[in-house]
């Protein structure tokens, strides 16, 4: 029996001091950590070797370590001898996104760095692991994911990246998007890939003479890719009213992806839902036009009746699937749509620019950046800013553009557009061509506030009330104003 | 044997010494279980007990994630803002409405369904261990699987219910049913229906086998039919097993946040919003840990509440049979 005893009070100190050392070693619950933000030194881990001190030190590589295919000198971030360094990264995931980091390899060859990952997630996830991980000063990569919709709410946890890049090196980016990652001076991020929406429509549709003929009867004026917004109305409603597709037109109908498309019309229709002061203004008339544009579409059945449930996979998948005459869409979605073994829209579809609205001089163009950032608490930030460089080099970038992506480089967009030329398929050249101009007059990101998606997911089940027919278009705009405004007064912007 | 009688049982002398080694027996008796129970008092105490109190702590800051520095501030003036945020809150109450509604029709279909078929399979005779064994098939599935796979079934454009309906010419069009009122929470109710149902009929077949035979023959002696029997024996005699059932499964449903996180994640526009998809939103979407960190304390008091009204049914329905 004593034996017994003191067996199991061995055992209970050994379950205790195990217990405590693993509560010490990792904080179950977030805790705020100055460090983070204020002194990331701090953080450096002495067993690697000082980011600062090895890159400097050692010999550059040799220079066709830095040529494309071409010859020409298309990567960066290949001249520091990384060798010894660890270099974390968390980062979006899915497959539009992960076919890059397969040349993360070239990167570890040529630099001798070893690059981990850390975490891999859809945008929402990722967002709310970076999130959490700043605010608990528990940052354990060197490279993190960021976006032009997002960047304002971790602008106080990442480097200013003109430190670390010169005005030569990012003179090769898009300068709108450039400009519109800068906050206070401090440049937030290095775009990868942009994306900005385009009406893509059905050329069987709006070229058959029949409809033609039958809308000009009824409508007045020529059937042809809708340039206002009021004429979507129009056109949604009467492609259904003549049975030839499910739905006119659709857009995804919950969280930042609705919040973001009411944004753009309602740019486009002169309103905004920011002063500059902050003060929520969107129940103007703008934001009435808006909201009822919105809910009217819905109500004539003109959009999917499942439309609060829909996010971007699925209203993709519904034009593919040829159920939708024309919507406002991704560029990124392009090789998807023209694919006949997997869509049915392939081969009969075109795009254009995104309509103007009441406003009448402003396009839609709500757009964002794909980028990357350093964060205030990484161990290694000479090494990140070398695999930045590389990642968002021109031949990275281009390979990248191949598949889809819209790029941010200007040397990427000649490149890509050269390609198409060669294409037999003349929608790879306009649409490169459309986007380029998309890109450069119509861009524009959403209020950068940190507080911008907790704004939307504030704001966008009222949007859904309102679409569903749950409350009139006036009660929710001036209950949503009234939220945001007690929001925006909770977070300081009126102080 | 004879080893423990002879150590953990002495033949105490009378008097003082035999007190003092009675006594010292008990005390190493009683702490010994306390020894054995140790590590899993530790665990819960480091897994559960320290977050809810520093969740509790959070529930009076205005904590968010944008704004750790600023905002896990602990005020007396202000310790109260989240609480009175909630009680104003639209939402929260349709929430809390949402549950009850959602707990109340769940766990009654949910056992009335189970009894009928406890009860069926009572009766069978041959093959009674194959039933039981595909009965259980839909508890091998995680919750989150089951979600995915009902939000496909109730999809407005792929799914199979409406598909079915349109081919057999019971609807024209396809029908939103995540979407529409009360569709949507009919939907939800439906899946975790399906997920819960195997576990209450297990528990009510192991009570209905375990009834002792006699008290039926006497009844049968006296001439009553089998509604009689079912009505004035069989649920009685039940009652414990009913109790527990009821309670693991109203607890069980009562944190609702899988499922409905999948289905319709808790819309839209709130429609089918739960406490815990509620609180979800706050924390993980919205940064406000503050305020969902006060939603859930008024989540877990209102399930200990309920918690410890079933258990004393359950205490009442013992004392009785």
């Amino acid at each position: 029996m004593k034996t017994n005893r003191v067996l199991w009070t061995v055992l209970t100190v050994l379950i205790v001091t195990s217990l405590m050392i693993s509560a010490c070693g990792s904080s179950a619950t977030p805790e705020p950590a100055p460090a983070a933000t204020t002194a990331p030194v701090a953080t450096e881990a002495p067993a690697a070797p000082a980011a600062t001190e090895a890159p400097a030190a050692q010999p550059a590589q040799p220079a066709e370590a830095m040529m494309g295919p071409d010859g020409r000198a298309s990567y960066a971030g290949l001249d520091m001898d990384l060798t010894g360094h660890t270099i974390r990264m968390a980062n979006i995931g899915g497959s539009p996104y992960e076919t890059m980091y397969d040349q993360i390899k070239l990167f570890e060859e040529k630099t001798g760095a070893k690059v981990e990952t850390v975490f891999l997630g859809d945008g929402f996830q990722i967002d709310r692991y970076l999130k959490e991980n700043y605010a608990a000063g528990t940052v354990d990569f060197d490279v993190a994911w960021n976006h032009t919709s997002f960047m304002s709410q971790y602008a106080p946890f990442v480097e200013d990246l003109n430190q670390y890049f010169t005005p030569e090196e990012l003179a090769a980016f898009s300068a709108p998007i450039i400009k519109a990652a800068t906050i206070d001076g401090a440049l937030q991020l290095i775009p990868r890939h942009a994306d900005i929406s385009a009406l893509h429509y059905r050329t069987d549709l709006f070229g058959d003479a029949d409809l033609q003929a039958a809308f000009e009867a009824e409508y007045g004026y020529p059937l042809a890719p809708p340039t206002t917004i009021e004429q979507m109305q129009q056109m949604a409603e009467f492609f259904v009213a003549q049975g030839v597709v499910d739905y006119g037109t659709e857009f995804a109908g919950k969280e930042e992806a609705l919040a973001g498309r009411f944004y753009e019309l309602l740019v486009a229709n002169g309103g905004n839902y920011f002063d500059e002061n902050f003060e929520p203004v969107f129940d103007s008339d703008a934001g009435k036009m808006t909201a009822q544009w919105m809910k009217d579409l819905y109500e004539a059945g003109a959009i999917p009746s499942d439309t609060p449930n829909l996010l971007w996979p699925e209203v993709a998948q519904n034009f593919c699937d040829d159920k939708v005459a024309f919507y406002l869409e991704w560029y990124g979605w392009y090789s998807y749509f023209q694919d006949p073994a997997s869509c049915k829209v392939a081969g009969h579809f075109d795009l254009a620019r995104g309509p103007v609205g009441a406003a009448g001089d402003i396009h839609t163009g709500w757009a964002g950046a794909h980028a990357f950032s350093i964060p205030k608490a990484a161990e290694n930030k000479e090494g990140a800013a070398q695999l930045i460089k590389f990642l968002t080099s021109e031949e990275i970038a281009y390979e990248e553009a191949a598949r889809g992506s819209l790029p941010v480089r200007d040397d990427v967009w000649a490149r890509i557009i050269a390609d198409a030329a060669a294409s037999d398929v003349p929608l790879d050249k306009t649409r490169l061509e459309l986007a380029q101009l998309q890109v450069g007059t119509d861009f524009f990101t959403p209020p950068l506030f940190a507080d911008w998606i907790s704004f939307t997911n504030l704001w966008y089940p009222t949007l859904q009330s309102i679409i569903l027919g749950d409350m009139t278009v006036e009660e929710g705009l001036t209950e949503a104003v009234d939220q945001t405004r007690q929001m925006m007064d909770e977070a300081g912007y009126y102080q | 044997m004879t080893d423990i009688q002879t150590t953990e049982t002495p033949i105490a002398p009378a008097g003082q010494t035999a007190k003092r080694t009675r006594g010292e027996f008990y005390r190493r008796q009683s702490r010994f279980p306390l020894m054995l129970i140790a590590p899993a008092v530790i665990i819960i105490l480091v897994v559960v007990a320290y977050p809810m109190i520093y969740s509790l702590y959070l529930s009076f800051t205005p904590y968010n994630l944008l704004r750790p520095e600023k905002t896990l501030v602990f005020s007396v003036d202000t310790m109260f803002r989240n609480y009175g945020k909630l009680l104003g809150d639209r939402i929260f109450w349709r929430s809390v409405g949402n549950t009850v509604i959602f707990l109340a029709v769940t766990v009654n279909l949910s056992y009335f369904i189970a009894l009928g078929l406890s009860q069926l399979m009572a009766l069978v005779s041959r093959g009674q261990g194959i039933m039981r064994t595909l009965l259980m098939i839909p508890m091998m599935f995680a919750p989150v699987l089951v979600g995915f796979q009902f939000a496909w079934f109730f999809n407005a454009t792929v799914g199979l219910v409406n598909n079915a309906l349109i081919a057999l010419h019971v609807i024209q069009s396809p029908k939103p049913w995540l979407i529409d009122v009360p569709s949507g929470m009919i939907s939800i109710m439906i899946a975790t229906i399906w997920m819960n149902i195997p576990m209450l009929t297990i528990i009510l077949l192991a009570g209905t086998l375990s009834l002792p035979r006699e008290v039926f023959e006497a009844a049968e002696m006296d001439g009553a039919h089998a509604w009689q029997k079912f009505r004035h024996i069989t649920m009685p005699l039940l009652r414990p097993f009913t109790l527990i059932a009821l309670t693991v499964l109203s607890l069980d449903i009562a944190r609702a946040y899988d499922i409905v996180r999948i289905m319709t994640g808790g819309g839209p526009a709130h429609r089918t919003e739960m406490i815990w998809t509620y609180a979800g939103r706050l924390a993980t979407r919205d940064s406000q840990y503050g305020l969902a960190s006060a939603m859930s304390m008024v989540g877990v008091v209102l399930g200990v509440v309920f918690t410890l009204y079933l258990f004393r049914q359950l205490i009442k329905s013992r004392v009785v049979y």
